[in-house]
């Protein structure tokens, strides 16, 4: 749920990476916290990560960012990712509360086209949980590990990957690699964009 | 949740007196989707990130009550050896998160956010609130 303070002139919006374990929601974080801090000269707060030995996340990696001023309001994200694994259920539906929108990072290998529907599903079941739906929150996905190869693993094609996850929807995507950090800027300022947008709308100040 | 100025400034007022009265070191107000609220009090924390932090902690706790059939743990504290944490639940969506030295009495502190999440409840139950 958005947070609009009248007093210090901010809105506070909570952006959720989800989707299935592996498909690279860490690592968006990781990029934009890089991208911030070079930018920012380290003056970013800490990349939150409460992960496993493994560098597996056990309950959300987070951190928060400005994103400068929108409508005279300073815009405050604060980007969470989901831990992916099906093992970790109980601490990802925790993370979806007061959600205001969401990346749904789809992995492109096509041993993993199962698993992004799986996790699709998972979340429509988990937003039902907090009384959401689709309708009530932004949601864009992303198309995730487009840098590979696919000489030496096969990837799915895009429009399939649409086919099978927003052909109801037919909502924003990105083709994207969050290791080398392709579109993943252009995912965050979308989503803050218009998840912002929304609230404002439906907001009667 | 839009919060007008007026309530900005009255809240923030409660918190400031419960700092005083308590000797607490810092309070924070955060709803249950770990936004920041409301803040008073001085401590070089990082206010955004324990709101995250602490919402996240309060809904695993109530998860683990849950699985054992409990409603409810009635104190969740944490003690550590420069600052201690306390989290109430002072409504359906609002956390209060109270750092506070060692040396305090943690009961003394407890009838002090007793009395504070009395005049806060009161004060979001009201219309002034909610308009």
């Amino acid at each position: 749920m958005a947070i609009i303070n009248l007093k210090e002139q901010t809105i506070q919006v909570k952006i959720i990476y989800y989707g299935p374990g592996r498909s690279g929601k860490t690592t968006n974080l990781e990029y934009i916290h890089s991208c911030l801090e070079k930018k920012m000269n380290g003056k970013v707060s800490k990349l939150i990560s409460i992960d496993t030995k493994g560098d597996r996340t056990l309950f959300f990696d987070f951190f928060p960012v400005n994103l400068g001023t929108i409508a005279g309001f300073d815009l405050k994200l604060q980007l969470y990712t989901t831990p992916g694994q099906v093992k970790y259920e109980a601490t990802r539906k925790l993370v979806l509360k007061g959600v205001d929108g969401i990346v749904f990072v789809a992995d492109s290998l096509d041993s993993r086209q199962l698993a992004n529907k799986e996790s699709f599903e998972n979340l429509i079941q988990n937003l039902n949980y907090h009384k959401l739906d689709l309708d009530s929150v932004q949601l864009i996905f992303q198309w995730n590990k487009r840098d590979i190869d696919e000489n030496l693993i096969s990837l799915t094609d895009i429009k399939e990957m649409e086919e099978q996850l927003n052909s109801k929807l037919k909502t924003k995507s990105f083709p994207s690699s969050a290791v080398t950090g392709m579109n993943v800027l252009k995912t965050v300022n979308y989503i803050a964009k218009k998840t912002v947008e929304t609230v404002i709308e439906n907001t009667v100040f | 949740m839009i919060i007008h100025e007026k309530s900005v400034d009255k809240i923030e007022a409660i918190l400031q007196t419960f700092i005083d009265e308590s000797g607490a070191t810092y309070v924070l107000l955060v709803d249950m989707g770990g936004n920041l609220l409301f803040k008073a009090g001085e401590g070089k924390f990082d206010g955004i990130t324990l709101a995250a932090l602490s919402a996240a902690n309060y809904a695993a706790t109530m998860e683990i009550a849950a699985l054992i059939k409990e409603d409810n743990f009635s104190l969740l504290f944490h003690r550590g050896n420069n600052e201690n944490i306390h989290f109430t639940k002072i409504s359906e969506d609002i956390l209060m998160i109270v750092l506070f030295k060692p040396f305090l009495s943690l009961g003394l502190l407890r009838l002090k956010i007793e009395h504070t999440q009395d005049k806060i409840t009161d004060l979001i139950g009201s219309e002034e609130w909610q308009s």
